[in-house]
């Protein structure tokens, strides 16, 4: 059985474990004035807001299982109305609030008629409304319409400021994602993953949990498209409502470990590390790439990157238990 | 004592097809009931339909006095009405406390059975609290029929609704499992038990209503029905056919 002494390693494991996040969120804060490239730190925000969307996605089609294809739509909206907003002149910070606002809006308008259809033809009916949305925002007029809408910069651009929202946001994000998952409305969410009939037949209200959570996911997501416009000041409907946005923003969370607090954090890591390079060295390939990781990850290991990362350690653990009875 | 649940003249229709038909009949607070009858008379399409699960054509349902006809499943457990599933739908990712909790948490806020507001409470009760922690995909048959009775206790029901229990179990599990419905209703909660295994209804119930073809055939006491040539006919056959 357990060594003696055993109990106080572990509980100091704990203790360091749950610090990580602390400590992690401190190394990436610092990062830029260690490595200051203008190249690595467009990287690192980039990564940041596509952490966000990872994280947010995860709470409606990882601890709810409602797979949707249109969080394009909640990115798009947060964008536009945080650029339309900046430009009448609002300060920052409640230009993304707004986004947020109407991103959650939005959500509640698709998730309406769109969760009561089930697994894939919820997946499908998103993918519907987001090119629907897309469509309506290339020939809407007061925002340019196809060929976009611009940003007026009123003061000097400081990249760091950027920066250290988007970390702000993620930071949010990956906070909001531990709460749910430790909360009653968690616990929900998991119950209608598992089994949505069962759990309305001991008192979840299916259909409220899944708006709630579709709201909370598109008002993350939404404060992410508008950190992101005020980056680029410049933003335009294939860009920002395109489905490719849609696609990546679930892959993320899959890649990682689907369900779980960290593993959309890992996924969007790992895509921040090699997207840039895919793009640039197999631009018409790259989709190809991902769509053929997508299966292997779905054939082999439907925990992602974590749920790797679990098999090994229970395999290190065996070795270890097995080394040490033969001692 | 006052009726806790009424349902009047209930119908169900599938694609033109009466699985249930005009059935009415009540149910006293604090009974043991069992519903029986052969494959296919629609016994659990009338649980699901006094659960929410399914909207009646027509017919109403009445529990506590208040109209619950096309409630949803969610709405119908606040009231007090929670049921259990034939093949336990276990939430197999989740830890058998945590399987227990969703009712705990979800459940209504009536006082039931007095089981506490307590999951781990509800799975002593039952005898699975030496599985708490373990994944819920990870038990035996017999445990999940356990663990979809106390996810049930543990939503707090007034009015149980168990589908079957008792289908699939050895007969010792059968037993047990028949005991502990008899403990839930002596702390006062009223059962409706639907079954086919005569046996075990005809043991524990004190009252039974027979369905056959979707429509209610008698009810009565056990002893009665047993000997009610209806209802034997509808079991195995008529008797000079045999």
């Amino acid at each position: 059985m357990t060594e003696p002494g055993t109990s106080g390693v572990s509980g100091l494991y704990r203790g360091v474990w749950k610090g990580a996040p602390l400590l992690l969120l401190g190394v990436v804060a610092a990062l830029p004035h260690v490595y200051s490239g203008a190249y690595f730190i467009r990287l690192l925000f980039v990564t940041l807001v596509w952490l966000t969307t990872s994280v947010a996605w995860n709470i409606l089609g990882g601890f709810a299982g409602q797979v949707s294809f249109g969080f394009a739509v909640f990115y798009g909206l947060g964008a536009y109305t945080t650029a339309l907003l900046l430009n009448s002149g609002m300060n920052r910070a409640s230009c993304l609030l707004l986004g947020a606002c109407v991103a959650a809006f939005a959500s509640l308008l698709i998730g309406l008629p769109t969760f009561r259809l089930k697994g894939p033809y919820f997946a499908i009916a998103t993918i519907g409304v987001s090119e629907a949305v897309r469509v309506v925002m290339t020939n809407l007029p007061f925002t340019g319409g196809a060929s976009g809408y611009r940003i007026i910069e009123k003061g000097a651009f400081h990249q760091l400021l950027h920066f250290y929202f988007a970390l702000g946001l993620a930071g949010v994000a990956v906070i909001v994602s531990m709460l749910v998952q430790r909360s009653k409305f968690g616990l929900a969410l998991v119950a209608i993953h598992e089994d949505e009939e069962a759990a309305a037949d001991l008192g979840v209200n299916p259909f409220r949990a899944k708006l709630l959570a579709h709201a909370l996911g598109a008002a993350l997501t939404g404060m992410a498209g508008g950190v992101y416009a005020g980056y680029a000041a410049f933003i335009y409907p294939g860009g920002v409502f395109a489905f490719d946005i849609s696609v990546h923003i679930l892959l993320m969370p899959i890649i990682g470990g689907v369900g779980t607090v960290w593993g959309p954090v890992i996924g969007s890591v790992v895509n921040g590390a090699v997207h840039e390079e895919l793009v640039a060295s197999f631009p018409q390939l790259h989709l190809l790439l991902y769509g053929s990781l997508l299966i292997l990850i779905i054939l082999f290991e439907p925990g992602g990157v974590l749920g790797l990362l679990g098999k090994a350690s229970r395999v290190l653990a065996r070795a270890r238990s097995a080394g040490g009875s033969h001692s | 004592m006052a009726a806790i649940l009424r349902i009047e003249r209930l119908t169900k229709y599938f694609a033109g097809l009466a699985a249930v038909k005009e059935v009415s009949f009540e149910l006293q607070e604090g009974g043991l009931y069992g519903l029986i009858g052969p494959n296919g008379a629609g016994k659990t399409t009338l649980l699901s339909i006094v659960a929410g699960s399914l909207r009646p054509t027509s017919g109403a349902v009445f529990f506590q006095g208040r109209d619950l006809t096309g409630a949803k499943p969610f709405q119908a457990v606040r009231a007090g009405i929670v049921r259990t599933h034939q093949i336990p739908r276990p939430f197999r990712a989740l830890s058998v406390l945590a399987n227990v909790e969703v009712g705990v948490k979800f459940g209504g806020k009536q006082k039931s059975a007095g089981d506490g507001e307590n999951g781990m409470g509800v799975l002593e009760r039952v005898g699975l609290g030496r599985a708490a922690s373990m994944p819920a995909a990870e038990l035996s048959l017999g445990d999940q029929k356990r663990l979809e009775l106390a996810r049930a206790l543990g939503a707090r029901p007034r009015l149980l609704l168990c589908d079957e229990v008792c289908s699939g179990l050895t007969e010792k599990e059968t037993t047990s499992v028949l005991g502990l419905l008899c403990d839930i209703r002596r702390a006062g909660t009223t059962i409706l038990y639907v079954e086919h295994n005569l046996k075990a209804i005809m043991s524990v119930c004190d009252h039974v209503i027979v369905m056959n073809y979707g429509e209610k055939l008698a009810e009565g006491p056990p002893e009665k029905m047993q000997n009610d040539p209806a209802v034997i006919e509808a079991y195995i056959g008529k008797a000079e056919s045999i």
